[in-house]
């Protein structure tokens, strides 16, 4: 087992360089003078001068690489340029409230779409299968920032059960219970679109199981009908590991409709927000910090799907 | 909306079923699918000929803002400028389809063109394509998508390249697994044998062959794309203001959501509307092709 997490790990690290290729190149193709606007219009020659020499832009592109990558790696993210300040806190802060409503909304997820898929496996025929099958087809296809928006309209606005948006009341004791309600419709929205496809992906993992020989042989043996869904079910968690851990790796990037919506303070507003004031060092980081934050969780699911099927480890 | 581009294997359509010895038998398109198509159609007609249909979009007269759906003249109302809701639905289809359209179409054809390439290719050529993809694969999808269109800058041509460039490695790896399953074929030994040349192999034999799943897989991700535009105008990152496009509608119409709720929820449920009739069309399409799923049901 610890072969196998160790195998996977080793083989995280050309990726995860990769990653960090691919996010220089796009700080590269970027139209535009990062010193002139660090310096704004008024900035003298001799101090642009200074000021590209200072952030090493006269290297040739690999040494900025290398360079670019000594200060990532030693936790250095650079300067945010609309607000002066340090990139890597800002970054760190967002990054847990994204994971915190990213977790709210994966437990609703897999929650909701293992019911769902479950029912639409059970009762493949008739009106609750029909309403399940749309019901998961329509949180696919549903734009979030037009679900939040509405949520927001009616139960917020509207019938003033939640809070329309932020993470905590600025008058309030910033408690848990405080965090909740502002959790709830953020946290529903952003589980619609996962919801949706893990019910479609369990339905037909439960539909795989239930044909396999090993079914008929329970059922055979004289096993009741309950004792034999417990062993299909079984069969199921590695599928079910597979697409949850997918879609919550997910979550972490398609959140950023429901942030911008909800005004979360997680990754998505900061990159939202940066987009705006072409802030690209934030957008860069907020995205690095993003894609660590989803190779890691890939790791973990791929470590607990060699725990639960032994098959994988070999 | 992040979702539904990871290509697993299961996801591949007619995987198990000999491509030339299969039976031929008639299948129909479920009731839902064909209204689908027919919505699908509908939606590609507006696109061609509703912008010659209604006035000017932009046209906007500041003392009938926000009039409410069904106001004299303006069946859906009017925004926050006076400008006519429906002129600028009907004139948005267009972008909207388009923002959607074109990367789908791109990422079908460079990605086939990858995914075949890594197939047929030996074992450095196939590592050297698929674990390039991978990297990919380690960003969450919409984020990157939105760092490339923030980086390129506005526009919508930038959001099309944007969006491409996240679709095009799910599309390589459902075209690199079928291509691998025939490569154990005998027709493919056959072929081989005869002398033909890679590239002949690659168009004649294996092409024919990859599209249909590669054609199912795109028609899902249209409806899932058509979304991730928009999303992309909503932020601000695709086309620029005045221009009609239903995801900028929807960021437009937000600032209203106090005094006129369903002005936002009109381009949104045209998304909507899009993005399902997409979606259960590609559903409709891989029950089609799909052998298994017809041994199952």
């Amino acid at each position: 087992m610890l072969g196998y997490v160790g195998r996977r790990l080793l083989m995280a690290i050309p990726i995860l360089f990769g990653v960090s290729i691919v996010i220089f190149i796009t700080i590269k193709i970027i139209p535009g003078d990062p010193v002139a606007s660090l310096l704004g219009p008024t900035g003298s020659p001799e101090a642009r001068a200074a000021l590209t020499e200072r952030l090493g832009l006269n290297e040739p592109w690999p040494v900025q690489y290398v360079t670019w990558l000594g200060h990532t790696l030693t936790g250095d993210l650079g300067t945010s340029i609309a607000r002066r300040s340090d990139v890597a806190p800002m970054v760190l802060d967002a990054l847990m409230n994204t994971l915190i409503l990213s977790a709210a909304a994966a437990v609703i997820a897999i929650v909701l779409g293992v019911a769902v898929g479950a029912l639409m496996a059970l009762r493949r025929t008739g009106i609750l299968a029909r309403l399940g099958n749309a019901l998961a087809l329509f949180s696919i296809s549903v734009p979030q920032y037009s679900i939040g928006l509405l949520l927001i309209i009616y139960l917020a606005a509207g019938a003033g059960l939640f809070p329309v948006s932020g993470m905590y009341n600025p008058n309030g004791d910033g408690g848990f219970v405080d965090l909740f309600n502002h959790l709830i419709l953020p946290a529903v929205t952003a589980a619609l679109v996962p919801a949706g496809i893990i019910a479609r992906m369990f339905r037909s993992s439960v539909l795989d199981v239930m044909s396999m020989d090993f079914v008929e042989a329970l059922t055979s043996r004289g096993l009741s009908h309950r004792r034999v869904m417990v062993h299909a079910f079984h069969n199921t968690v590695p599928s079910l590991l597979t697409v949850a851990g997918l879609q919550i790796g997910y979550l972490l990037g398609g959140v950023i409709f429901v942030e911008a919506v909800f005004a979360w303070p997680g990754i998505g507003l900061l990159v939202y927000q940066s987009i705006t004031q072409r802030d690209l060092p934030v957008i860069q980081a907020g995205v690095l910090v993003s894609a660590l934050a989803f190779v890691v969780l890939n790791l973990v699911v791929d470590a607990l799907h060699g725990l639960v099927d032994p098959r994988i480890r070999a | 909306m992040t979702a539904t581009i990871e290509a697993s294997p299961n996801a591949v359509p007619g995987s198990g079923a000999a491509p030339t010895t299969a039976p031929r038998r008639r299948r129909r398109m479920t009731v839902s699918a064909r209204i689908a198509a027919g919505v699908v159609a509908l939606i590609v007609l507006v696109a061609i000929v509703g912008p010659l249909l209604v006035g000017d979009p932009n046209a906007g007269d500041a003392a009938r803002r926000l009039l409410p759906a069904g106001s004299a003249g303006h069946i859906l109302g009017t925004d926050g400028q006076g400008r006519d809701v429906f002129a600028r639905l009907i004139d948005g289809t267009r972008l909207s389809l388009l923002a959607g359209l074109v990367p789908v179409l791109f990422a079908a054809v460079v990605g086939t063109t990858l995914g075949v390439t890594a197939g047929l290719s030996g074992k450095w050529g196939h590592r050297a394509i698929m674990r390039t993809l991978d990297v990919f694969y380690a960003f969450p999808a919409v984020l990157l998508a939105i760092a490339i269109a923030a980086a390129l800058g506005s526009g919508i041509s930038n959001s099309i390249i944007a969006l491409a460039v996240i679709l095009v490695p799910p599309v390589a790896r459902v075209a690199e697994t079928e291509t691998r399953r025939l490569a154990d074929l005998d027709y493919m030994d056959a072929a081989r044998a005869s002398g033909a040349s890679r590239l002949a192999i690659a168009t004649r034999q294996v092409l024919p062959n990859v599209a249909p799943p590669v054609v199912v897989y795109c028609t899902a991700l249209i409806g899932l794309s058509i979304v991730y535009a928009a999303g992309l105008s909503f932020l601000g990152l695709g086309v620029s203001p005045p221009t009609a496009e239903w995801g900028l509608m929807v960021s437009d119409h937000t600032q209203y959501i106090y005094t006129a709720p369903f002005l936002a929820a009109i381009p949104a449920l045209a998304i909507l509307v899009a993005s399902v009739a997409f979606n259960v069309l590609g559903d409709g399409l891989r029950d089609l092709l799909d052998v298994r799923s017809e041994a199952r049901a």
